[in-house]
């Protein structure tokens, strides 16, 4: 099942521009190897579950997954031939908000070259360029 | 335990965003020293050699040229992409003084609990430390060939070099294995609800049913 907010304050939210690099969220926290993102945009709900379960069937049950993303932003589109007006659309899906920089995944428990393998996989799905990170030097 | 790396450091006596642009485009990086009640100095140290360094995991360093003092690494700036040292902040520092630092955790060999189909997850990845500055541990390494299902390795199992002391507390799990199950896919749309709750927006609503 997608992600998806519990509460909100508001229904829909404007547009807003994605500006400069990731300052927080750039580094491998949980896991011991990271995706990281290199374009910013937005990844919608689905693609997350998307690249959630592109891991999870190579992983199975070895090594764990972490999302480091969540769609917190709601997007709204109108109907298909619909004339113009008539105030703002509904909501369609949730999107996460991606900088340049963002680890969006991480995994913990397994080689390296499993890690690579599974990311490989992974960014298939993924609609920004990404590359793969390993944890900093303490 | 942890050794002491040379680093040639020269006087930075311009400041500021576009200088300190123009000295990492030339392959240095500002660096400062402060500590012991003297004043701090801005200090520009070779980026190559300090990368270096930090990739060894060494946290002392002699400062020779500009200064001459023994220093502690106290903290790294690192670019959005993890790849470089943008700034780093050194310490002064006796060869005795007490200091607090982060040292990893590594694991070692094979679990058995994973053999019998569990997963190994590391949990704590770095611990915090009390110790000396010239023996400083360059990681604590934590065999899990004992390692079975649902027995977790604590802090307070560690073994711990003379003089260290563990600021983590005791009972917080290191690594464990356990069974996962293969997650069941979820059916779409079961229990799902089309829209979140909107904050505040049930009350209105409820007011305006009464009314």
């Amino acid at each position: 099942m997608a992600l998806m907010p519990k509460r909100v304050k508001h229904r829909k939210s404007q547009r807003g521009r994605i500006k400069g690099d990731a300052t927080r969220g750039n580094r491998v926290v949980f896991g011991d190897f990271g995706l990281q993102a290199v374009e910013g945009g937005w990844i919608s709900a689905a693609t997350i579950e998307a690249g959630r379960i592109a891991a999870q069937q190579y992983l199975r049950t070895e090594g764990r997954l972490y999302i480091r993303v969540f769609p917190h932003k709601p997007i709204t589109s109108i109907p298909l031939e619909t004339r113009m007006g008539k105030g703002k659309g509904e909501p369609e899906y949730w999107a996460a908000v991606v900088r340049p920089g963002t680890v969006l995944y991480e995994i913990g428990g397994v080689t390296e070259e499993a890690a690579r393998l599974c990311f490989t996989r992974l960014a298939h799905k993924m609609p920004v360029g990404v590359r793969f990170l390993k944890r900093r030097p303490v | 335990m942890d050794q002491t790396e040379a680093l040639n450091v020269e006087a930075r006596p311009e400041r500021g965003k576009h200088k300190n642009r123009r000295l990492r485009n030339s392959g240095r990086i500002p660096a400062t020293l402060y500590g012991h009640g003297k004043p701090p100095v801005s200090l520009a140290a070779p980026a190559d050699a300090v990368d270096a360094i930090v990739r060894r995991g060494a946290r002392m360093v002699k400062l020779t040229g500009a200064v001459s003092e023994s220093a502690f690494i106290r903290e790294c700036q690192w670019d959005t992409w993890g790849m470089r040292v943008t700034h780093v902040d050194f310490t002064r520092i006796s060869a005795h003084e007490r200091v607090k630092v982060e040292v990893s955790v590594e694991l070692r060999g094979e679990s058995p609990g994973a053999r019998a189909g569990g997963t190994v997850q590391h949990l704590v990845h770095e611990l915090e430390v009390e110790c000396e500055a010239i023996a400083i541990p360059e990681k604590f390494s934590v065999s899990i060939n004992h390692l079975e299902l649902d027995q977790p390795i604590t802090v307070a199992d560690l073994e711990l070099p003379d003089k260290v002391a563990v600021l983590t507390p005791a009972e917080t799990v290191i690594v464990q294995c356990t069974m996962v199950a293969e997650a069941a896919e979820e059916e779409a749309g079961e229990g799902a609800e089309a829209e979140p709750e909107v904050i505040g927006r049930k009350k209105a609503e409820e007011e305006e049913a009464e009314s």
